[in-house]
């Protein structure tokens, strides 16, 4: 579970306050899929970083898988994010030097893993994203799909309970953007992973639980996703 | 945390060229810091060559250029302690006066020579054809290998100081490789001074040896203190002082090698720093992205740190390496080409090996600490906001 309570954020730019959110409440039950969509500087993005950790509200609270994130140093922040969180990035962001199954054993050489049962894992995570012959190629020898689904393989190789992806199908083109979504969708369906994307992409709505949207900061309301049936909705407060 | 070596070594040759370039930077700089290092030990080397323990010079207390009354040999061999004591008068002989004075060269006693200078080794039959020849002279491998002179070849060279030209018979060779000394008899000069109704009864120093090092200073006071308040005070110092005072401006060179190669170390740590920055500005996605997925910010410094530090270090260690090859090889020209002579005692020791690792190692901790906190320090938001 994902509960965001009053959350804003404020940017100083200049002699200018910039408001990104404001009073954001929101809730996303475990194992949902749940797109966040709005104009650009609708503040998604922001909202995104604040529930996965990567930020902090200038003020609200927020909990996430039952810890609030306020009250943890960066230190335990750091430690929380590679134990329950997975990300996915828009420009997949693979580490050049290192091949796809090395790149899926980053956040793993964090844990007491050893070498062998790294390597173990971060096969059966390519498995998973059917990328498991294509494992000592680098980067470079990618396709964008085939990185970006390098890049969903390390988000799941520590098995975290969510999945955030900011933008995951930005950056490829229709039939890869197709893909990557049916992953993710995997990824809630056949893993429970909690999934949470920033989108600005339409197809995403056929594959998501429920459509959060945004716009100048503001929660809107929810709407469901192309694959809601049967699925409870996240619970907002829109103002 | 041995597993994250693999993300230092990998990003280390990321860029294989810039790495490449700056570690040539860093290489030659280590090797010029470990030549410069060498200076003051091989001086130090030189002089002791040079020099023996057990020696002293005894000369004017206004300088070595002011001359003192030959009366005091034989007051400073009866001092006790001294073995024997030689007299010591600058010729300023030229083979050829529009050239000027190409060696040192020096009137001395031919009986005490010898027992003064014991230490050089000369062959006791040169010795003795100096002592019985009036007309003879000792002189040092270097000029005579630079002359292409022979034991029994006659020189004639011109005085710059008196109007005199003398003829000599090279008894034989002072045995030191840099050894360029010209020695002709004090009595030889002194008669051909008196033909001239020139009066010869000053000299220019004393040499004097002593029967045991530990007893130097006593016997230094003790004609010191002869002397004073006389009309030619004295000051007495060792051979290896005496050698160090007359090549003082070549410690004031050492002293500016030594400033030279810490203001090398200063530009080495800029280069590399500057390194360091590009390295760390061209990945500032990839950190973000790294302490998204739970590496903390410490690690982050470390990997960076490490991977200025070890190309740093690594280049230090070929650069002293380097250093290493380049002396020996100048030591090799030098024990061949006696020109060259004092660089042959200039040697990369172990001691300047261990500081040159050190000065790299701490090159790469400097250039690499600001850049690499600064990174791993930057808020994870920011940077995606920037980069994203």
């Amino acid at each position: 579970m994902i509960e965001l309570r009053n959350v804003s954020r404020f940017y100083q730019r200049g002699a200018d306050v910039v408001h990104a959110l404001e009073q954001v409440s929101l809730e996303i039950p475990a194992g949902r899929f749940v797109a966040l969509m709005g104009p650009s500087g609708s503040g998604k993005s922001t909202l995104l970083n604040i529930l996965a950790g990567l930020d902090r509200p200038s003020d609200g609270q927020v909990s996430v898988a039952g810890r609030k994130l306020g009250d943890l140093s960066e230190d335990e922040l750091a430690e929380f994010r590679a134990s329950h969180l997975g990300f996915v990035f828009q420009f997949f962001n693979l580490i050049p030097v290192f091949s796809a199954r090395e790149n899926v054993e980053l956040p793993l050489l964090l844990t007491h893993l050893n070498k062998a049962e790294r390597r173990e894992r971060a096969e059966t995570a390519l498995r998973i994203v059917g990328l498991a012959e294509r494992a000592g190629h680098m980067p470079a020898q990618l396709s964008g799909g085939e990185q970006q689904r390098v890049a969903i393989a390390r988000a799941i190789v520590t098995d975290p309970e969510i999945v955030v992806g900011d933008e995951p199908t930005g950056d490829l083109d229709a039939k890869n953007a197709e893909e990557v979504l049916g992953l993710l969708r995997t990824l809630k369906q056949e893993f429970g992973k909690t999934v949470v994307i920033v989108t600005h992409d339409p197809r995403a709505e056929r594959y998501v639980d429920e459509v959060l949207l945004l716009d100048k900061g503001v929660f809107q309301g929810s709407r469901p996703g192309g694959a809601a049936a049967g699925a409870a909705p996240a619970h907002g407060a829109p103002r | 945390m041995i597993k994250f070596a693999p993300i230092v070594w990998r990003n280390l040759l990321r860029n294989k060229l810039r790495s490449l370039l700056t570690g040539g930077a860093i290489m030659l700089a280590i090797a010029l810091v470990c030549v410069l290092r060498t200076a003051p030990e091989g001086f130090d080397a030189f002089l002791k060559a040079l020099a023996k323990n057990s020696r002293i010079s005894i000369h004017n207390t206004a300088g070595i250029v002011y001359s003192m009354p030959y009366a005091y040999l034989s007051r400073v061999r009866a001092v006790p302690g001294v073995v024997d004591a030689v007299s010591w008068s600058w010729f300023g002989g030229a083979v050829d006066v529009d050239e000027g004075v190409a060696f040192p060269n020096f009137a001395v006693d031919a009986e005490t020579i010898g027992v003064v200078f014991e230490d050089l080794g000369m062959e006791p039959a040169a010795v003795e054809h100096f002592r019985t020849h009036r007309d003879g002279a000792l002189v040092g491998r270097m000029t005579m290998k630079r002359f292409g002179w022979q034991p029994g070849d006659e020189v004639t060279l011109t005085s710059t100081v008196y109007p005199l030209t003398l003829t000599f018979r090279i008894s034989g060779e002072i045995p030191a490789d840099q050894d360029p000394r010209f020695w002709l008899q004090r009595a030889y000069l002194e008669e051909a001074l008196k033909a001239q109704g020139i009066a010869s009864d000053q000299i220019g120093m004393i040499w004097a040896r002593i029967d045991q090092a530990e007893r130097v200073p006593a016997v230094m006071k003790q004609i010191d203190d002869m002397f004073r308040n006389s009309e030619a005070e004295t000051e007495s110092e060792t051979e290896k002082s005496f050698f160090q005072n007359f090549f003082s401006i070549l410690q004031g060179i050492i002293a500016v090698f030594l400033i030279v190669s810490w203001l090398v170390t200063g530009c080495i740590v800029f280069i590399a720093a500057n390194t360091a920055s590009m390295a760390v500005r061209e990945r500032l996605r990839e950190l973000a992205v790294l302490k998204a997925i739970g590496y903390r910010w410490r690690l982050l410094f470390g990997t960076l740190l490490a991977e200025a530090t070890l190309l740093s270090t690594l280049a230090g260690a070929s650069g002293a390496l380097l250093s290493l090859g380049f002396t020996r090889v100048l030591g090799t020209l030098a024990s061949t080409t006696p020109q060259m002579g004092p660089l042959s005692g200039f040697e990369v020791t172990n001691w300047i090996l261990v500081q040159a690792l050190f000065i790299a190692f701490f090159v790469g901790i400097l250039s690499g600490v600001v850049p690499s906190f600064g990174a791993a320090r930057r808020s994870v938001a920011a940077t995606l906001r920037e980069v994203f």
